[in-house]
């Protein structure tokens, strides 16, 4: 099955979500849930597995569904084709604050592997698979743990990451060090590896961890410079009801003073 | 990772590879191209021009996730190519090729894989055997549960133990019929403090209405006996036969020991699983009334229970011929109490032998026999 053409355009600053434009007959899949708004003429199928034309076969759709369970993802992908006659839009939602990145798959030579969770939506005919990280060190320490997310085709794909992405071009050896768990994405032909930040008083004082991530070229690789955990723990640390300090509403009154405004629920 | 040689043998000298080139004035992510390697050097052709390296000066290492690929890379700074594939099976043909065979680089890549094989395999049995520790610690728990529970056990007081059977008792008094006065429960009594004079538990006897065939101890000295097996008893001697065996199953502490063991495996088990599904409480007073002990403690509380019997000077006949006669399953009642007290041929032949030794000895024959059984 060829890969579909499909056109989108991304809505937002900090918390986006794209719009897909699709032809009639062309079809997009989405993460499950990711589905925002949709416009007459769309349907919608659910199936099992990840939709790409050669999973035929029981076997081969319990295998995908398998790869998508250790990466984290729902059991079922969405297709939203379009049955209408003219253009029809479908749009996706990010999950969270950050970035939807449109990747072609095309211009980076088919493959791209990304952080587990980050895939928000594609043309049909993309398919998603596992890569292993068979380094040890990279899997224990690399910030995105043994397993990635695999995306094979030549069409569209849109991933999603926290905070603001970076996108690099690495030349033939060039390394670039990363903050472990920062890797959105990279091509298969970037080197993925670890290294101990050199000090030992860098390691424990620093902040930054023991282990660099590093990516050697050649190729493309997609950096978040805020990753989902990182806001999430800060949110908890600031949250009143777990303990945090209130602060901001600046009242003499104190504790008796939200209580009279009603924040103090 | 690349394996030395392909199937066949060597590639032959001219075959043309498909690669992914990158390098100035191509754009970042690659761009496919054509490799032939020659005896001294190599030729790519790509976005239709050709670039050439001498095979002296190619930097060989893995490449792609993972690393199942190769890339030949040459030049320094921005003059820096790299040729990728990422194909085992063809990046296994382009390391089969004679020339790239050849080369000194070719070597260091190899010893570099079988290092970098050797500690990923030290790597990965250090983590399997991180994972597997807790696993072992409960194997090893299982088979040495008896012992720690009869050691745990045996540190216990008395008073705990009644303190836990008085527990269990009151949550399953609900679900009882108890008649504790009449005949039947003067009869089951007086039989019982004859049995355990001198013991350091106090006990106490309890009737429960039920037609099935049971009766069953619970730490710290309550013995219940349901009226359907009170029934089924011919004389008195049979009755006190059932009461020696479950008394000392107190006395031997069985119970204790195999809810000790209960309550450590499954406090274990939900350590290693980190699932709490059960509340221990109520997993223990369903093993109460459940209980089911080794063929070991049976036979030891019926060796036991038949030195009691002579001690009280009640005729330990009694005791064989009320399992002979559960054997035979009295009526329709379900014999619970074989079911929870499987009857084995090395317990037979053991009550055989302990009967053998007392040989003729008399017996005081047992008050009440004339109104046998007594009603409850």
């Amino acid at each position: 099955m060829a890969m579909d053409v499909i056109d989108y355009e991304i809505f937002g600053d900090d918390i986006q979500y794209v719009e897909v434009e699709l032809d009639p007959g062309e079809a997009a899949i989405g993460e499950a849930g990711a589905m925002m708004m949709m416009q007459d003429g769309i349907e919608m199928d659910t199936v099992f597995g990840d939709g790409s034309p050669q999973q035929a076969g029981l076997f081969g759709k319990l295998m995908g569904a398998g790869k998508r369970l250790l990466t984290g993802e729902s059991l079922f992908t969405t297709i939203f084709h379009n049955e209408g006659s003219g253009k029809r839009r479908v749009a996706f939602a990010a999950p969270y604050p950050g970035h939807i990145v449109p990747i072609g798959l095309a211009d980076i030579g088919g493959t791209l592997i990304c952080q587990k969770d980050s895939f928000l939506c594609a043309a049909r005919g993309v398919s998603l698979g596992i890569a292993f990280n068979r380094k040890l060190g990279v899997g224990l320490f690399g910030g995105e743990g043994f397993i990635m997310q695999k995306l094979d085709g030549d069409g569209m794909v849109f991933v999603h990451a926290g905070g603001t992405l970076a996108v690099r071009d690495l030349k033939p050896g060039e390394t670039l060090r990363v903050d472990t768990g920062c890797v959105v994405g990279l091509q298969p032909s970037v080197n993925f590896d670890i290294q101990y930040v050199g000090k030992l008083k860098s390691a424990l004082f620093s902040g930054e961890g023991v282990f660099f991530a590093t990516l050697t070229g050649p190729g493309r690789v997609w950096i978040q410079s805020l990753p989902l955990s990182r806001l999430a723990n800060r949110i908890l640390l600031s949250a009143p009801a777990a303990g945090g300090r209130q602060v901001g509403e600046g009242s003499l009154l104190g504790s008796l003073g939200s209580l009279i405004d009603g924040d103090n629920r | 990772m690349p394996q030395g040689g392909a199937a066949g043998g060597t590639t032959p000298p001219g075959t043309v590879f498909a690669v992914r080139a990158f390098g100035p004035g191509l754009p970042v992510p690659g761009s496919d191209g054509e490799l032939i390697v020659h005896s001294a050097e190599l030729v790519v052709r790509v976005q239709g021009t050709t670039w050439r390296a001498p095979l002296r000066e190619l930097a060989l290492r893995e490449a792609g996730f993972g690393g199942p690929g190769i890339e030949l890379a040459w030049g320094k700074g921005e003059e820096r190519r790299a040729l990728q594939i990422l194909d085992p099976a063809r990046a296994n043909a382009l390391l089969a090729h004679p020339a790239i065979l050849a080369l000194p680089q070719y070597a260091r890549l190899r010893r570099r894989q079988r290092r970098h094989g050797f500690g990923r395999g030290l790597g990965w049995t250090a983590v399997g055997v991180f994972l597997a520790l807790p696993l072992l610690a409960l194997v090893a728990f299982v088979l040495s549960a008896d012992r720690l529970a009869g050691w745990v056990v045996g540190r216990l007081p008395t008073a705990v133990e009644t303190k836990f059977g008085r527990a269990s008792f009151d949550r399953m008094k609900p679900t009882l019929e108890l008649r504790d006065s009449g005949p039947a429960f003067e009869a089951v009594s007086a039989l019982g403090a004859r049995l355990t004079a001198g013991s350091r538990y106090h006990y106490a006897f309890h009737v429960a209405k039920d037609a099935t065939l049971n009766a069953y101890a619970l730490p710290g000295g309550i013995v219940v006996v349901h009226t359907g097996l009170i029934a089924a008893t011919k004389r008195p001697e049979e009755l006190a036969g059932v009461l020696a065996h479950e008394v000392q199953h107190v006395e031997l502490r069985h119970s204790t020991k195999s809810v000790v063991k209960e309550l450590g495996l499954s406090a274990l088990w939900a350590f290693v699983t980190g699932s709490y599904g059960d509340s221990l409480p109520a997993r223990a007073a369903r093993e109460m009334t459940g209980l089911k002990f080794s063929r070991d403690a049976e036979t030891e509380a019926d060796r036991q229970g038949f030195a009691a019997l002579v001690k009280a000077d009640i005729d330990p006949s009694g005791m064989p011929a009320f399992f002979a006669t559960m054997e035979k399953t009295v009526g329709d009642a379900p014999a619970a109490f074989l079911s929870s007290h499987p009857l084995s041929g090395e317990r037979k032949a053991a009550l055989e032998r302990e009967r053998a030794a007392v040989g003729s000895r008399t017996f005081h024959a047992l008050p009440g026999a004339a109104a046998w059984p007594p009603a409850p």
